[in-house]
């Protein structure tokens, strides 16, 4: 099927809400540390603060978190998350959210879906800011430039009557440069299916002409540009949280559907392989035990 | 279409054949199969039964030749080697040849009277091989000029004296073979008056390489065979000059004279065809095969899983060929009759059968 | 039926080296007939080097065991190179590749099948210049199978592999577009 990823991440999700539960059912809590990794080299760790195992700390870990607290991100994540947000993080962590599990309201659902959602609300501040540039009419702010990964940025800019969103990606096999063409120009002709999809571009090999004054944009044979052009309907209030939730999951989207592609080619050769291995096969004689004995038949001079 | 009588054939189960030889009397058959053993097999009680194992060469066997009078075989192989066997106290007893070849040998001939053979070799020679008495041993000869490539196959004039010596080089070549150490003095005959050995009596072109040359039984004509899909003829009678008869066939392999005018040729096609001599040249009389082969349609399930499984259909009938062989045949010899009227022939093929042809109305109808 | 062709042995091996045919049914049929030839093999062994059986069409050490190679071609890009000699015969293809797609295709699966030319007897691991795979058929390998079962996959291939490659490049392209469209539909 054709997989949207989620918003959330399900190890974390699953993770809260069985801890959750246990603690609601009145059962002894247990010790927790557990450490484990999402796209973009996020990492997260669900520990008890100081040993305590009443309390429950997540932290995740950006590499390029302090690119999004210029846009923005503290604000956000004490508008989201509240009091649970530590003043300092755990170490080596970018944000830790606490919780106490003898105080969970009685339906924590909320809860687990938007401590799950911790990532995206780290980047959705830096698309917020500028959606609100744009509602204000404001042009001429710089231009944000998030390195989201190694080697592959984000650049978000507004004008009155637009949000530009530029991603920079790295294709690492040159195969995958052909394959991710292909995807690029589906999303470049999707607005034919769908009216209210956002204009979608992409150039490969160098940066769009809107990047022309970013000096460090990569340029190469294996580097991919696709531009989103966000219009009003997109960057609204209503709208927005959905656009939000959408554009931050397009690099991996994208990704991932291109290994899809990648696994099911790999499929379909090896069933192929081994079709061509059996017909192959229909010309080596079955090997029969004959007896050595006289099999007279008549045969006809032609 | 005129029924010929039953084409006995057997499977021996030892894989591939390319070369056979029978005893004088047909009771037994040393077989080559592909490997480096010669297997003498013998009828008993309706079966072929392996009762010897020559192994002694250590590369695969590829001729063996079987003296009727002396009870002698000789085998040859991949390995450059040559050994004369002898029948004696219930087993075969190999002698090694001074053959003093550096490649492959490729076929190997008694002369008629028995008292030398020659071997082909990829070291682009012949070797005329006879037993030196003084040192109780098998000594050679060499014919090397002008031969340019691997000698592929040899056939011994009836005289015991002329070797017809086809090569990979496009040429069929008429040699003498004469070893004065064993041989009487030759009459002349219509190939030459002046017989040295090495002589280099007649020289034909050829359009591909040559699988098989052949005298006649009289020795006056000489028929081969190549891998441009034809069949030449030779009388040196007439004119001497070869004339090149093409066939929309693919390349035969191997040929025999059944008569002074009549031949057998078989091949990749898998099927003998018979040719008769008309006005110097080959005419097609028939072809010799059994009527398209039914296989048994009924299949266990579990072969027939088994088949979907490897080949990825449950049809067995669809991979044999019309014909009886189902892969190249490689060699024909004469089983009985006299030399200028065979009566059977067999031939042995890569498909592991040898089949025994009785040729009593193919040979009828060439009169028509 | 179809017309048989006559079995090109003389005249492609030896007047001519080039077969044009741009329809599928006479292409196909050239090449039959053409592999049919060129698999009338015998065991050789090596007249240069002592105790060798190699295929003489990789070796190349004797000018006269080679036969004049042959090129049945469709088009500029489809074509079949058939390299026979006296032990063995080297039959290379270059398939159709339209665009980049179809080349990228061409390339993984020709290389994922040359990884298993141990199951695959008569593949050669690397094909040869200028082609996209190459097969090397010796004479062990006519000894052991049918040699008409032989020229039937050759022929399967040869269809299979264009049928292939462009349902794969199908399904990639509907995809794309179909992941492009269930991202794009999202927004609102």
């Amino acid at each position: 099927g054709m997989i949207i990823l989620e918003q959330n991440n399900r190890i974390l999700y699953d993770l809260l809400e069985m801890k959750f539960n246990n603690a609601k059912e009145g059962n002894k809590p247990d010790l927790v540390d557990v450490r484990f990794a999402d796209f973009d080299g996020v990492l997260y760790h669900v520990s008890n603060p100081d040993g305590d195992k009443t309390k429950l700390m997540v932290s995740i870990s950006l590499k390029f978190f302090r690119e999004l607290q210029e846009h923005g991100a503290d604000d956000l994540l004490r508008r989201e998350y509240g009091s649970a947000v530590l003043p300092s993080p755990e170490s080596g962590y970018s944000v830790s959210l606490i919780y106490d599990l003898t105080a969970l309201s009685d339906d924590f659902t909320d809860t687990i879906m938007k401590v799950s959602s911790l990532k995206r609300h780290c980047f959705a501040s830096v698309f917020e800011k500028y959606f609100e540039f744009q509602e204000a009419g404001q042009e001429g702010m710089k231009r944000a430039v998030i390195h989201y990964r190694e080697d592959e940025t984000l650049y978000v800019e507004a004008k009155a009557d637009r949000v530009t969103v530029i991603f920079s990606t790295i294709f690492k096999d040159p195969d995958d440069v052909v394959i991710g063409k292909v995807f690029l120009q589906e999303f470049r002709e999707g607005r034919k299916a769908s009216q209210t999809a956002p204009q979608v571009l992409y150039s490969l090999g160098e940066p769009p002409m809107e990047l022309k004054d970013q000096k460090d944009a990569k340029v190469g044979d294996n580097v991919g540009y696709i531009t989103f052009v966000l219009f009003p309907r997109h960057t609204n209030k209503k709208a927005r949280a959905n656009t939000i939730d959408l554009i931050h999951t397009f690099r991996d989207y994208l990704h991932y559907h291109i290994k899809c592609s990648k696994v099911y080619m790999h499929t379909r050769m090896r069933s192929k392989t081994s079709d061509f291995l059996k017909v192959l096969n229909r010309a080596r004689p079955e090997v029969k035990v004959e007896k050595k004995t006289i099999t007279g038949r008549s045969f006809n001079a032609q | 279409m005129n029924k010929t009588g039953p084409v006995q054939h057997w499977n021996l189960g030892i894989g591939p054949i390319n070369c056979h030889a029978w005893n004088k009397d047909r009771s037994q058959v040393a077989v080559c199969a592909s490997s480096h053993e010669v297997h003498i097999l013998e009828w008993k009680n309706g079966e072929w039964v392996t009762i010897h194992v020559l192994n002694e060469h250590d590369l695969p066997v590829t001729g063996i030749d079987w003296a009727p009078e002396t009870n002698k075989i000789v085998t040859c192989s991949q390995d450059k080697n040559a050994f004369v066997w002898t029948f004696e106290n219930k087993t075969w007893k190999p002698e090694l040849v001074v053959v003093r070849i550096n490649r492959a040998a490729t076929c190997v001939r008694w002369s008629p009277l028995e008292n030398k053979f020659a071997v082909g070799s990829g070291d682009k020679l012949v070797a005329i091989c006879y037993y030196e008495k003084e040192n109780n041993w098998w000594v050679s000869k060499h014919i090397k000029k002008p031969i340019r490539s691997t000698v592929t196959c040899i056939d011994w004039h009836p005289n015991n004296v002329l070797l017809a010596v086809g090569a990979c080089d496009f040429k069929n070549r008429v040699f003498s073979a004469f070893i004065k150490e064993v041989d009487e003095k030759v009459a002349p005959n219509p190939w030459g008056t002046k017989m040295p050995f090495g002589q280099l009596m007649s020289e034909f072109a050829s359009k591909g390489w040559v699988h098989q040359t052949l005298f006649s039984p009289s020795g006056c004509r000489l028929a081969w065979v190549s891998h441009d899909s034809s069949l030449t003829l030779v009388d040196a009678n007439d004119t001497k000059e070869a004339k090149v008869h093409c066939t929309p066939m693919l390349p035969f392999t191997c040929l025999r004279w059944v008569s002074e005018n009549t031949l057998l040729a078989a091949g990749h096609d898998c099927s003998p065809v018979l040719y008769a001599v008309a006005n110097g040249d080959f005419k097609q009389v028939c072809k010799l095969d059994v009527q398209s082969a039914q296989q048994s349609t009924t299949s266990s399930a579990r072969e027939m899983f088994q088949s979907i499984d490897k080949r990825a259909t449950s049809a067995k009938v669809d991979t044999q060929l019309k014909s009886l062989h189902q892969n190249t045949i490689m060699q024909i010899l004469a089983h009985s009759g006299a030399p200028n009227n065979v009566v059977k022939v067999t031939t042995c093929a890569v498909d592991g059968l040898i089949a025994v042809w009785d040729l009593k109305n193919a040979n009828a109808q060439v009169a028509h | 039926g179809s017309k048989r062709l006559e079995r090109p042995f003389l005249k492609a091996f030896r007047s001519c080296r080039a077969i044009m045919t741009t329809t599928l049914q006479p292409y196909l049929d050239a090449v039959r007939v053409t592999l049919e030839a060129a698999l009338c093999l015998e065991q050789f062994s090596s007249q240069v080097v002592e105790r060798h059986n190699k295929p003489e069409v990789e070796v190349r050490t004797s000018k006269e065991l080679l036969m004049t190679p042959v090129v049945i071609a469709r088009n500029k890009q489809e074509r079949v190179l058939i390299e026979p000699s006296v032990n063995s015969v080297r039959v290379s293809l270059a398939v159709k590749q339209s665009d980049e797609i179809e080349k990228i295709l061409t390339h993984k699966f020709t290389r994922f099948m040359c990884q298993r030319a141990d199951n695959f007897i008569v593949l050669r691991r690397k094909p040869i210049e200028g082609y996209d795979i190459s097969f090397l058929i010796t004479a062990s390998h006519t000894q052991l199978m049918f040699k008409h079962k032989l020229v039937d996959f050759l022929i399967h291939f040869m269809q299979e592999i264009d049928k292939e490659i462009s349902d794969m490049k199908l399904s990639l392209n509907a995809r794309a577009r179909i992941s492009a469209e269930e991202f794009l539909k999202r927004f609102n």
